[in-house]
């Protein structure tokens, strides 16, 4: 069982369950996600569907299992202790799980093999949906804090940095990638090198014909003219 | 002498009479009522937030359940039961103090939680419900209080329903020596101070620590859920075996 699992793991020393750190973890990211509901007025009515119906996500390469239950206006994520009451099971890595921001990738992946389901593939497909298209007035947020005009600046601001960023962030992968891909020109091609030597030779016999002729004429000159 | 004033059990340290110890913990609760939320904060560092979410993921709550929060004090737990199991099911915050109770109510009903939760001023001794009632029962950092913990765990497997779980969370015994030894100095000297500092009672936190030393330790306890008939007996050691998850089941 779970319970005697978890127990066992507990006798080492100070691992991140004696800090109680997948739950810490876990109360994070409930308040964040429940931050999320509170601001966009569509997420509860898109989660209605799946109220009280839990969903288990098993996070493969972190070797959690995460429940997920919505009810009373609230979303609530506990570590799982088993899939026994589980109304939906998901299984994959971390990679897989953050693709299913796009609903349509959910049957792909399973076909792939990347993604296990049990249970009502519908209810996954409701939680997928929701967090797609997270909402958010951002405008309407800021300005009950600093007004409507900052507000908005502040929000197109934000904006342009954002797309900044993003565009900075391709260049800079765009760039990478070349990098890493393309041969560098460090050094010549070897045609071109003996291109060099062909003329480098042709110009030292010129050099050559040029020297034997100065030294000829240099003779001539020094040596006495018979009278 | 009658065999009334013979039947002794512990209080802390001191040896009282089995009568007398239901009230003289009703006075340590009355007295720290107030500030029961602030202190659980102060005392664990917040931590006693995540013993509680361990309990609530261990309860396997679903909707349409019923579910008894025995000890359940200011209401940590009725909190998130109440969400869990909807306007189908019902949850039952039980507390022999009434001071407790009356705080546990206000807290909840500031909330907005209302509808599907009852209040019960009740002994965990002798439950006052039918046989098969309830789908769970949690008991959190309340067992140890109790004057006669076995008769507590027979009333409680008494009203369990066929099928459904006790969880008992509740201060242990640390699995390490020098673990132990560092928890032994903090709830025997900073505890009663903090308690003296924010709730001026240092003698309520003192009874504290000297409770949970007289707790049994969690194979102890596992043995006695066993002889109330509880089956598929479990714990879980937290924070190093400072608290215990005890789970059982009736079937």
């Amino acid at each position: 069982m779970a319970l005697e699992k978890t127990a066992k793991s507990n006798n080492g020393a100070m691992t991140p369950e004696f800090f109680m750190l997948p739950n810490f973890v876990l109360s994070l990211i409930e308040r964040v996600l429940n931050q999320a509901l509170s601001l966009d007025p569509q997420l509860p009515q898109k989660l209605s569907a799946v109220k009280h119906q839990r969903l288990v996500v098993e996070v493969r390469d972190w070797q959690q299992s995460i429940q997920l239950v919505y009810s009373a206006e609230q979303l609530h994520l506990y570590s799982a202790q088993s899939n026994e009451n589980a109304d939906c099971m998901i299984s994959a890595d971390i990679g897989t799980l953050l693709a299913l921001k796009n609903p349509a990738m959910l049957t792909q992946l399973i076909r792939q093999d990347k993604l296990d389901l049990q249970g009502d593939l519908n209810i996954a497909q409701t939680y997928s949906n929701a967090f797609s298209g997270i909402d958010i007035d951002w405008p309407e947020q800021f300005s009950k804090y600093i007004g409507d005009t900052p507000a908005q600046q502040l929000y197109l601001h934000l904006k342009k940095l954002k797309q900044n960023g993003s565009k900075t962030n391709t260049k800079i992968s765009t760039m990478l990638t070349s990098l890493c891909q393309d041969e560098l020109a460090i050094t010549i091609h070897p045609l071109e090198l003996e291109q060099f030597k062909k003329t480098n030779r042709e110009l030292k016999g010129k050099v050559a014909a040029v020297e034997q002729r100065i030294n000829a004429l240099l003779n001539s000159f020094s040596s006495p003219k018979p009278l | 002498m009658n065999e009334t004033e013979q039947k002794t059990t512990h209080f802390g340290y001191k040896t009282v009479a089995e009568n007398d110890k239901a009230s003289m913990v009703a006075d340590v609760f009355h007295s720290v009522a107030a500030k029961y939320d602030v202190m659980n904060d102060l005392m664990s560092f917040g931590v006693h937030r995540l013993w509680k979410r361990q309990t609530i993921a261990s309860s396997g709550v679903r909707k349409g359940h019923h579910v008894l929060d025995l000890a359940g004090g200011t209401g940590d737990l009725t909190a998130k039961f109440s969400q869990l199991v909807g306007e189908t099911g019902q949850v039952v915050l039980g507390d022999i103090n009434s001071s407790m109770l009356k705080v546990g109510r206000e807290k909840l009903h500031n909330l907005g939680l209302v509808g599907n939760i009852d209040y019960v001023q009740m002994n965990a001794e002798m439950l006052p419900f039918p046989d098969n009632s309830f789908d769970v029962i949690t008991i959190a950092f309340g067992l140890r209080n109790v004057t006669d913990k076995d008769k507590a765990l027979r009333s409680m497997y008494r009203i369990l329903k066929p099928g459904g779980r006790l969880l008992v969370l509740e201060f242990s015994k640390p699995e390490h020596e020098v673990l132990s030894k560092a928890y032994d100095f903090y709830s025997f000297n900073l505890l009663p101070t903090m308690g003296k500092l924010v709730a001026n009672d240092s003698e309520s936190y003192k009874y504290l620590a000297e409770s949970i030393r007289m707790h049994p330790d969690q194979d102890t306890l596992k043995a006695m859920m066993e002889d109330a008939g509880f089956e598929q007996t479990t714990y879980q050691n937290l924070t190093g075996g400072i608290v215990a998850l005890h789970r059982g089941f009736k079937y």
